[in-house]
């Protein structure tokens, strides 16, 4: 087995080479003791690819750069892949310099070919092999060109010839690095004109301007949101409801038509209702993920960090900050884990504090279903009020935590500013469908298995099969109600899709079906005032988010912490949601 | 003279960077060593940060962290 660590710096299209290098032969993991992502992969079960971290050096202290160091030391590579952007080479091989102290064999891939050459940029090849001391593959990464040329290399196992005869070593002085660099690149390359305006300038004039950055940014996300509520997601999702679940169900009462009646309540209200009424917002939750994957793929994250700094440092953070909390809209969990980029553990902390108050998509199928009841033609304004309700209250928090359990100096900020690129169809494809498939999963382990519980305990106490209404989850619901009554819903039935929805906040919705039955949407008006249902709503935004955020809580920093964001979200919900529906009603009547 | 000190569009030639020594760390990791031409490309809509470009590339800085990379010359735009 030969075992290869691919290496680069951020955006210069490691991803890219890794899917085409392993394709679906990939396992991602975690590295020990440090919260940073692993990704390992193979070609033809011989050869192991390790993708380490975007990195731009090995000695600027982040955990990234710690985990890259010790893998080399310690992981016996047998070859580093390193991959650059050919367009800006001195600042992508000052790695390359650092690499070359561990002295393995080191391929170089020149990705960003088209992109160098647009620019006037003609390398030497030969002369940069000959002068690093490395095996050079020039590719297009984005066009599918020279990808093969890296495999086949890998393949043949020649790479072990490569010298590390090169005299020169890495030495700990930035300026001989460079001047060094800057020798091999007088030979290796000419530049045959100077650059002028490039299109990613005038992409920039326009999307950072002072004027149109703020309403742009916003269009973007309204834009994002509509393909998701209106234009696609929701559609197919009522598609699917009507059809795929609406067809299972006839199917399924024709086929246990003669089974015994508990058996049959089982499958289409515990299972069939608790998992389809989960399942149908698969359409609205890729094509959100689509939307965020299209976002970070682009390269207008960072632009984002940029403009939203100066009010992020409001709130005690920077900009760097506001990468986590788009991606919490998709799911807390890889927003809380993307605050590992952040320079500091308070500014990591607080993030993740914050990051669950953004709206995620497992809340989203709770505020479908409740729009859609009680606010009918308002659906849209109604679940867009409670993403801003949550961004409101997160700026709210962290101005009172940075006053108070926070308080320090401000952190250094700094991000490059990728290349704008579109984003390939392939990889958001796949990103979009592994998103997809966490969904998928978590509806056929944690929902699954909750509705029929749910099921069980809304069937059945000790004396056997039951009414409801003296059901073991009746006498539950019955005991923590009384601590919702002030909010206007004090039943027991949503008292415990509360309790179940601690699981993934989808449950909410599937427990919902299971106790209400097949008829929810009517039945909720029965149980529910508009006012009531929105502070409900208020409360399943605010309240602590699922079990998987409270798990990688604590994996990230620990029992202290997770019970902390716990306590004060349930605090901070049932403060919210007692406000809301207080003052709704004084003011509504 | 510092980079804070030039407006965008106006390009100058690193001095030194000092200041927050992890983030001085980084921006020599960067390149952003004597001699290099470094320029000020724009401002964000509020004022701060900005973005600077050197060696091919874009960089968002804060104005703060600007004022400690210093300039030995400027060249008028």
């Amino acid at each position: 087995m030969i075992t290869a660590a691919l290496l680069g710096n951020p955006n210069v299209g490691k991803t890219t080479l890794f899917n085409y290098l392993t394709g679906s032969n990939q396992y991602v993991g975690n590295w020990p003791g440090v919260t940073v992502e692993k990704k390992e992969g193979y070609i033809d079960n011989n050869i192991k690819i390790v993708d380490l971290p975007g990195i731009y050096a090995l000695d600027t202290y982040s955990n990234e750069e710690k985990v890259s160091k010790e893998f080399l030391e310690k992981g016996n590579v047998d070859v580093i892949i390193n991959i650059v952007d050919a367009s800006t080479l001195d600042r992508n091989l000052y790695l390359t310099l650092q690499l070359k102290q561990f002295n393995k064999p080191i391929i170089l891939v020149l990705n960003m070919m088209d992109v160098a050459k647009s620019k006037g940029i003609k390398i030497d090849f030969q002369k940069l092999e000959s002068k690093l001391g490395v095996k050079v593959i020039p590719i297009s990464a984005s066009k599918g060109i020279g990808l093969e040329d890296v495999k086949k290399l890998l393949k043949s196992g020649n790479f072990y010839s490569l010298s590390n005869e090169n005299d020169y070593h890495y030495i700990e002085d930035e300026k001989k690095n460079y001047r060094f660099i800057e020798e091999v690149l007088a030979e290796a390359i000419v530049k045959e004109k100077e650059e002028g305006m490039t299109i990613g300038d005038r992409i920039d004039s326009i999307v950072l301007n002072k004027f149109l950055a703020y309403p742009l940014f916003l269009l973007i996300l309204y834009v994002i949101f509509k393909l998701t509520f209106t234009w696609v997601g929701q559609p197919l999702s009522d598609l699917m409801d009507e059809y795929v679940i609406g067809g299972v169900v006839s199917l399924l009462e024709s086929l246990l038509e003669n089974s015994s009646p508990w058996f049959k309540s089982l499958i289409i209200d515990g299972i069939v209702g608790g998992v389809g009424s989960v399942i149908v917002f698969l359409p609205v939750v890729m094509t959100l993920f689509l939307g965020i994957s299209f976002l970070e793929d682009s390269g207008y994250m960072a632009r984002a960090a940029f403009i939203m700094d100066r009010i992020m440092r409001r709130i005690g953070l920077s900009g760097k900050a506001f990468i986590p909390f788009i991606i919490g809209f998709g799911c807390s969990v890889p927003g809380i884990m993307s605050a590992r980029t952040l320079e500091s553990e308070k500014d990591r902390k607080l993030t993740a504090l914050l990051v669950p108050l953004m709206s995620c998509n497992a809340r989203l199928p709770v505020y479908a279903l409740f729009a859609s009841v009680f606010f009918p033609g308002k659906e849209s304004f109604v679940t867009f009020s409670l993403y801003l309700l949550g961004i409101a209250v997160a700026i709210f928090i962290g101005i009172l935590f940075k006053n108070t359990i926070f308080r320090k100096g401000e952190e250094p900020f700094i991000i490059e500013l990728p290349q704008y690129k579109m984003p390939e169809f392939k990889s958001l494809m796949r990103n979009t469908w592994e998103k997809g498939k966490g969904f998928l999963k978590k509806a056929g382990t944690i929902i699954f298995s909750m509705s029929v519980i749910v099921w069980l305990l809304s069937n059945f106490n000790f004396n056997g099969m039951v009414g409801m209404e003296d059901s073991f989850l009746a006498h539950i619901g019955g005991v923590i109600s009384p601590i919702f009554k002030p909010m206007g819903y004090g039943t027991w039935q949503s008292s415990v899709a509360l309790l179940t929805g601690l699981m993934a906040k989808e449950v909410v919705v599937s427990t919902m079906g299971v106790v209400y039955g097949a008829d929810l949407q009517n039945i909720l008006l029965q149980y529910f005032t508009p006012i009531a249902a929105y502070s409900y709503l208020v409360f399943v935004l605010l309240y602590t988010p699922c079990v998987s955020v409270i798990a990688v809580m604590r994996k990230e920093f620990g029992s202290k912490m997770m019970a902390f964001s716990v306590v004060y979200q349930l605090i901070l919900a049932w403060i919210a949601s007692f406000l809301v529906y207080n003052l709704c009603s004084l003011i509504l009547g | 003279m510092s980079l804070y000190d030039l407006k965008p569009g106006q390009q100058g030639y690193i001095q030194s960077v000092k200041g927050d020594d992890k983030l001085a760390k980084r921006l020599l990791a960067l390149g952003c060593i004597e001699g290099t031409p470094v320029k000020v490309k724009l401002v964000a809509p509020l004022g701060d940060p900005i973005v600077i470009s050197l060696r091919g590339f874009d960089l968002a800085i804060r104005k703060r962290d600007a004022k400690n990379i210093l300039l030995k010359e400027v060249k008028e735009a």
